[in-house]
């Protein structure tokens, strides 16, 4: 879904870019003042392993692939901030290392799969009662690629509505040409999501409740403390 | 200390992809994916990049393979080598 140079016009990328950046910036500093140095390797090699996981492509049937954009798995592990921080690092090395991705697209391409996806992700998430999360992860993980391709289809919609046939794919065709492909190529990321997160749960537990359940945690801590004052009140 | 936890996962996470993916190479496919097959399938086509990226992900299995390696290293530096920037001042905060 990487947006290449010249399909996209000037203001729609521009808009892009203007708006990405203060969400970019805003997660930097949330991870800058919150990072726990402890989950340093851990965010490095996910983010790793997402650009190589990026490069797969898996066919999805009529001559089309797919390929996985990690952001689901990103926020499952890691929390929004921080998940905004890695595909962003991963967008950036694509494009300017690889060619993946236009330079000029580099805003809307950072906007659908660093912010879009990883958003709707979350809310998903976050919207499932702490229970049940681990089971809505492949549901948000197909929101997320869905949510990032209506991003993709509205761009293109407007970039051919600002300057038609010039940028650009008109909206009868961008939106469902996009939403039924991506809707497809979103169980791809669903089954791999929900995949690696049953395995990650086998082998390594305890990094999965980090994030999921953080908001739990500090539920659980704020009883605490106020158990631990109740205690002190009668003494 | 909580330290095993992440580099269990850590290592956990790293042979995932390094190991289970590499091999995914072999099946993956050179078609086009979604946004390409819609640009395609309408005339559509991709216009002249504004910048030339020094590398590329290569059109064979070992090329891709090299450019996967390479591209894995380097996303791992530098993912890291910003996060140990920003972490001493993330754990002097968190220590209050």
């Amino acid at each position: 879904m990487h947006i290449p140079d010249g399909l996209m016009s000037p203001e729609v990328w521009g808009i892009g870019l203007v708006l990405v950046l203060p969400l970019i910036a805003w997660a930097v500093i949330k991870v800058d003042r919150t990072m726990d140095e402890r989950a340093t390797p851990l965010m490095a090699v996910l983010a790793a392993g997402i650009f190589v996981a990026q490069m797969l492509n898996f066919p999805i049937g009529g001559g089309t692939t797919g390929h996985l954009i990690g952001a689901a798995l990103a926020v499952v592990l890691l929390g929004l901030p921080s998940a905004i921080v890695v595909m962003t690092v991963v967008l950036l090395i694509q494009g300017l290392v690889f060619g993946d991705g236009g330079l000029t697209a580099l805003g809307l391409n950072l906007l659908n799969m660093a912010v879009v996806a990883t958003f709707t992700a979350w809310v998903t998430l976050k919207l499932v009662p702490a229970k049940r999360r681990t089971l809505a992860i492949p549901l948000a993980a197909w929101i997320s690629v869905f949510c990032a391709a209506s991003a993709c289809a509205l761009e293109l919609s407007l970039s051919y509505a600002l300057h038609p046939g010039q940028y650009g794919i008109t909206a009868w065709v961008a939106i469902p040409a996009m939403l039924s492909t991506h809707a497809v190529i979103g169980v791809g990321e669903a089954v791999i999501t929900g995949g690696v997160v049953i395995y990650l749960a086998k082998v390594a537990p305890g990094i999965l409740r980090l994030n999921l359940e953080r908001k739990d945690r500090t539920a659980t801590e704020a009883s605490d403390a106020g158990t631990e004052e109740q205690k002190e009140v009668p003494s | 200390m909580k330290r095993p936890k992440y580099l269990v996962g850590m290592i956990a996470i790293f042979l995932a992809f390094a190991v289970g993916l590499v091999g995914f190479f072999l099946v993956s496919e050179g078609s086009p994916d979604g946004l390409e097959r819609i640009m395609g399938d309408h005339g559509v086509e991709e216009g002249e990049p504004v910048y030339h990226a020094p590398l590329d992900y290569g059109s064979d299995y070992l090329s891709a393979l090299v450019a996967g390696i390479l591209g894995f290293a380097l996303v791992l530096a530098v993912t890291f080598g910003y996060l140990r920037i920003v972490r001493r001042r993330g754990t002097q905060s968190a220590k209050k």
